[in-house]
């Protein structure tokens, strides 16, 4: 009999980047570097548990920009681009390396997973996200939902009417790709502030997920800490904390699974290590260095010398590792439940790009780890937040605090020296969205057009990871580039509408280049 | 440019356990960009020393706006935010025809009078100007337009005002915020008589909350396991980059073999076929390790009645 459960979230986002005005942009190359190497890889785990008939529950988010960037026209065109450029790098490197067997078997390796993620991504049309919703329907796969655009909640507070606007956008979105409505919600970051709940519970959500110290410092004392899942006051939304210890396993970059010597190595990739002449058609055309997804090396040790990678070395690692963590959940459940004299709920959320693009092994780890909990032991339980509400449904109520699962734990990530100067022009653009949703409640036509498209450029302008990358204080010119492009072009809409003086050609350039949510509403933002 | 995304997170994991400590790592933890970090870095960081409760952002004052963007909204607003259970941020809009009203009104008092802002504990009640429980001041540079705040006040209500500090000590409120409450940096003193917990018995699932397993006491290190082990947020790699040192070498050779028969012939090369491009010339390139090579290249014509071996040896050592 099962002592208590786990509930594994995989929080999958990219921000929305989608350039048609330029042949190729290399910021583009997240989302093929994550189809590739952590969407595909997943979709087959979940595929291969299925052929097998292993029963399992994962929860992922799928953000509303993860989901319009993998279902858009012209990034699929240029993924199928991108990914035969790939194997046609992978046959070079097969001739290549012809007198080197420890890399031949890999350049081999890597057109064969090259070439099953081009296979997968046709099979289902070119569109990842029905491979998604095919699980979900299976009852296998919990999808849930995200901000529109990832903003950061708790620094818009001030003007609730944008936190309003995320949630309902996203939540209609999610409507109009899988047929029916989140039952959760993923706050981006983390970021959970008090009131927010019902703003949730407005568009129909049931729990949210949240970092450890939203329930540990919530108000009245949780009896079952984050052990189990406790109702917001007020509005009973249910809100599920993370887990430290089972989440430390995985994340940490000091004790965590992925630092493991076998494992490959992230920064060793071809496309930094082979010579420019040969390399150059495969990294960024003007001529930068980037990570073409082929390496050849183990982390080896800590320091510069690296080994080549072995594959069944790693595999055999990835299954002791799904065992150690396993054994851990057993015990921890088992020490919890007689100490809680109730069922406890592990929640363990990573992103979901830690498996497969930075941790290589990371999907075959899930798969191990999966098959162990199915098929080894009967203490631990997969499930996900709609079933244990269902067979736990007396939970206590109290009111989380402020938090986010960022650098020491609140907003101080997205509020910083490097970022903090966004917020004034954010805050203006919401309140001039929301006077604009206020005064305009029947616009139709040319103004309708306008308005609808003013709320998508402040919603792509509030995508936190701006805020982040300029907080990590390097490269950040793109990141500055879009607050500034998306904050502008909602400013001059807004002067537009103002003085009924829309220009239809520039209107609809932007709707061209920032084609984000088609069915938007600008009534959402109130 | 390079991809923003693989920066590997440059913030400070330093675990900090004391408030004070939190202080001082926030400036080190998060560099800014090159161009900024001259004189303001030092400016906080003697702040840090000097002032309790601030330390002033006006180095950035000069790039706060971008050129795209407008300097001002034209309005008198004055917006406070919450950094986290200790920290609190505001930042703030005068309208031009606000301060000459003010200067017409104090006349020769308005350039003699200090820039403040007054921060007030609202902590459970209906703020209406002069009910705080307490409150303290935070001078200010006049081309301030926003700030950092240390409340060292968990758990509690806050209010600013931007204000003017006459020479007969008189304050004079200018703008006020609106009102934020910072969370809690530990767990609540309020219980629930419906689920009670003995505190010994909190005080350890508290701890395992936080990752600490079982043995571990509760409580104090708390925050230096939340702070080493939560600092991961979306974007940021996870993954550990070696140490590069200062300098370094590094040398591989490759071989091109190439040549060139009559366009439709069949060619080997040590044994395998190899594609000519259509005017029967072809070009290999393999990664060259150390010892010797036999690469054999075998033509045969198309009508298989020609063919021609030419064997390359190369012999690689290296030193």
């Amino acid at each position: 009999m099962p002592k208590g459960y786990l509930c594994l979230v995989l929080h999958g986002h990219l921000p929305y980047v989608r350039h048609p005005e330029h042949e190729d942009f290399l910021e583009e190359d997240w989302l093929y570097e994550a189809i590739t190497e952590t969407y595909v890889p997943l979709i087959l785990v979940y595929e291969r548990l299925v052929a097998d008939r292993i029963d399992f529950r994962v929860t992922m988010t799928l953000s509303p920009t993860l989901i319009s960037m993998l279902s858009d026209t012209l990034l699929q065109e240029r993924y199928l681009k991108h990914i035969n450029r790939l194997m046609e790098l992978a046959h070079k490197e097969i001739e290549r390396t012809r007198w080197q067997p420890e890399f031949h078997n890999l350049a081999l390796m890597y057109l064969s997973e090259f070439t099953k993620a081009r296979d997968t991504f046709l099979k289902y049309n070119r569109n990842l996200v029905s491979a998604f919703k095919n699980f979900q329907d299976l009852g296998k796969l919990e999808i849930i939902t995200c901000g529109a655009t990832h903003g950061y909640f708790p620094l818009m507070d001030i003007c609730q009417e944008s936190v309003r606007a995320q949630v309902k956008v996203a939540v209609s979105h999610y409507e109009s790709v899988f047929g029916r409505k989140p039952r959760g919600i993923w706050l981006p970051e983390c970021g959970y502030h008090p009131g927010h709940d019902a703003i949730l519970k407005e568009a129909g959500l049931r729990y949210f997920f949240s970092d450890a110290h939203a329930i540990l410092h919530g108000s009245p004392r949780p009896k079952y800490g984050v052990f189990a899942p406790v109702y917001c006051k007020g509005t009973q939304v249910a809100c599920f904390a993370r887990d430290l210890e089972s989440s430390k396993q995985v994340w940490s970059s000091i004790e965590g699974y992925p630092g493991d010597y076998n494992y490959r190595e992230f920064y060793r990739d071809i496309g930094f290590d082979l010579e420019y002449d040969y390399i150059k058609p495969y990294i960024h055309p003007d001529g930068v260095r980037i990570n073409t997804g082929i390496k050849y090396y183990r982390i080896t040790g800590s320091g510069n010398r690296k080994e080549p990678y072995l594959p069944h070395w790693a595999q055999d690692k990835a299954s002791q590792q799904a065992g150690n963590f396993m054994f851990n959940r057993q015990r921890q459940v088992e020490y919890l439940y007689d100490f809680m004299g109730r069922k406890p709920l592990i929640v363990s959320p990573y992103d979901a790009e830690l498996f497969g693009h930075w941790w290589y092994e990371g999907p075959l780890w899930l798969e191990f780890l999966i098959r162990k909990i199915a098929c080894d032991q009967d203490e631990l339980r997969l499930t996900n937040a709609v079933e244990y509400l269902e067979e736990n449904p007396r939970n206590q109520v109290i009111t989380p605090s402020m938090s986010s699962w960022g650098w020491k734990g609140y907003s101080e990530m997205w509020l910083q020296g490097p970022n903090d100067w966004i917020y004034r022009h954010l805050h203006a653009a919401s309140e001039k969205m929301t006077e604009l949703a206020k005064s305009q409640s029947s616009a139709n036509g040319l103004t309708k057009r306008a308005l609808n498209q003013a709320l998508r450029e402040l919603l792509l302008a509030q995508s936190s990871d701006w805020a982040f990358i300029m907080g990590t204080g390097t490269h950040t010119e793109y990141a500055l580039r879009r607050t500034k492009d998306h904050l502008s072009r909602f400013n001059r809409l807004y002067a537009e509408i103002k003085s009924n003086s829309l220009n239809p050609d520039w209107l609809s350039d932007l709707e061209y280049k920032d084609n984000i949510f088609p069915g938007i509403d600008y009534k959402a933002h109130q | 440019m390079v991809r923003a995304k693989k920066i590997k997170k440059v913030v400070s994991k330093k675990p900090i356990s004391r408030k004070r400590q939190t202080r001082i790592t926030k400036f080190k933890a998060a560099p800014r960009p090159q161009a900024k970090q001259t004189a303001g870095i030092q400016v906080q960081e003697i702040a840090v020393e000097t002032a309790k409760f601030s330390h002033p952002e006006i180095s950035r004052t000069a790039k706060t706006f971008s050129p795209e963007l407008p300097s001002q909204y034209e309005q008198d607003r004055m917006v406070l935010l919450v950094r986290d259970p200790w920290w609190l941020y505001t930042y703030w809009e005068l309208k031009q025809e606000t301060v000459e009203k003010i200067k017409s009104e104090l006349k020769d008092e308005f350039y003699k009078a200090k820039r403040i802002l007054r921060v007030y504990d609202v902590t459970n009640i209906i703020f209406d100007g002069l009910n705080a429980h307490r409150f303290f001041d935070i001078e200010i540079h006049e081309f301030a337009n926003n700030w950092y705040i240390d409340t060292a006040g968990p758990g509690k209500s806050w209010c600013v005002d931007l204000g003017l500090r006459l020479s007969n000590g008189k304050f004079i409120t200018i703008l006020r915020s609106n009102v934020v409450q910072t969370p809690l940096d530990g767990p609540s003193w309020i219980t629930d008589e419906e689920w009670m917990i003995p505190d010994d018995m909190f005080a350890r699932l508290y701890g395992l909350g936080f990752g600490q397993g079982k043995s571990s006491p509760a409580g104090k290190a708390w925050r230096e396991r939340m702070v080493s082990s939560s600092g991961m947020a979306s974007m940021a790699s996870p993954v550990k980059k070696a140490q590069e040192r200062g300098f370094w070498l590094k040398v591989d050779c490759e071989l091109i073999v190439y040549g060139a028969t009559l366009a439709g012939a069949k060619v080997t090369v040590q044994g395998k076929p190899i594609n000519l491009r259509p005017d029967g010339t072809f070009t290999l390139r393999f990664a060259l390790p150390d010892g010797k090579q036999v690469i054999p290249v075998k033509a045969v014509s198309a009508d298989k009645v020609d063919e021609r071996t030419i064997t390359p040896t190369v012999n690689k050592g290296t030193k």
